[in-house]
């Protein structure tokens, strides 16, 4: 028996995928990305990774969405009644291509929830998980291995976070964000 | 907190063409929905941040949701007066409080002896926990500081704002 939730929403990620990319008015397309971002939010929260889904959802579906609309104020609308973009045949066949490579390791992945899986059986995991409470005293594990046991890895993506707002002040020949 | 007090900036050639769309569009419903909502989520934002030791989240989820607060402050009352309000040298020196908090933490443990985020070495008691929070915070602070940044500089390049252009020369000098 499938499950029709994880269909449903497998099934709207790949509609709003699909109008990204054949709509031709560029606002649509946003909308239909913003909206592909909050269906795969879903799946994670579905795949039990509430941390990352929490994530999509406030960059994907929120954030970048919002970027993408202050970026496309300067364009205009093209005089057109067409809905959707016509399709450019070697653009289609690179992009059939890509998937079809991507879609033939797909044989490879464990079953969601697998006890099989690499991750599952690794001692290092069953580490985090015996000794994450009693060593750093937060519930979460995954905010114990991001911020105590992989700190400096978070440290760097911190600092990577900076440094992207710093190129764009570079880039931009200012001293703050104006 | 409260809303940008400055008024909002409305187009000011009225009734704009396709070809002249301008950043924002003053809409009561707009204005009205994000007075309702705003608190709450810079609630949850500041409690995602906060309790993501705890439960699902943490600090760049949180402040993420917490620089949405300033993202939706500016569509609806205007990119300009809400900058202002910010007040864009105020947006860097949080971001840059927020990266020595974090550089801290890591490189003070070891000067305290400890090996890097040896929260144990620091003598203050549960200071495992209250460290992660930190860090937390300091990661949450630099990326809601940076998303709203990365916003404002967008909305500027968009509004067509020349005032804080340098000269080619200048620019030239950063670089």
């Amino acid at each position: 028996m499938i499950d029709p939730v994880p269909v449903a929403l497998l099934a709207l990620v790949l509609a709003c995928a699909l109008a990204t990319a054949v709509l031709r008015d560029v606002l649509a397309a946003i909308i239909a990305f913003a909206a592909y971002s909050l269906g795969i939010a879903m799946i994670w929260v579905l795949l039990e990774a509430p941390d990352v889904g929490l994530t999509e959802a406030a960059v994907g579906a929120g954030v970048t969405t919002i970027l993408f609309l202050v970026t496309i104020t300067k364009t205009v609308r093209p005089p057109s009644e067409a809905i959707f973009e016509s399709l450019d045949p070697k653009g289609l066949l690179v992009a059939v291509l890509i998937a079809g490579v991507l879609a033939s390791t797909l044989g490879a992945l464990p079953p969601v929830g697998s006890a099989e899986t690499p991750v599952a059986q690794s001692e290092v995991t069953d580490y985090y998980l015996d000794n994450a409470y009693e060593q750093t005293e937060v519930k979460n594990a995954v905010t114990a291995v991001l911020a105590a046991y992989r700190g400096f890895d978070t440290m760097g993506e911190a600092v990577v976070v900076f440094a992207a707002g710093v190129g764009l002040l570079v880039v931009l020949g200012r001293e703050v964000f104006a | 907190m409260s809303t940008p007090e400055s008024e909002p900036v409305t187009s000011e050639d009225g009734d704009t063409g396709d070809s002249d769309r301008t950043l924002y569009v003053e809409s009561p419903i707009i204005m009205g929905t994000v007075r309702v909502v705003a608190p709450f989520v810079f609630t949850f934002g500041l409690f995602i941040m906060f309790h993501g030791a705890d439960s699902a989240g943490g600090g760049f989820q949180g402040g993420v949701i917490v620089s949405t607060v300033i993202l939706m402050l500016a569509v609806a009352f205007g990119v300009e007066s809400t900058r202002d309000w910010v007040t864009p040298e105020r947006l860097v020196a949080i971001v840059g409080v927020g990266v020595s908090v974090v550089l801290l933490l890591g490189i003070g443990t070891v000067a305290l002896g400890g090996s890097f985020l040896e929260y144990d070495v620091v003598p203050i008691d549960h200071f495992n926990k209250y460290g992660i929070e930190l860090f937390e915070i300091g990661i949450g602070v630099i990326v809601s500081g940076i998303v709203a940044g990365l916003f404002f500089g967008l909305a500027a390049g968009a509004s067509g704002d020349q005032r804080n252009d340098r000269d080619a020369d200048e620019r030239e000098g950063l670089l």
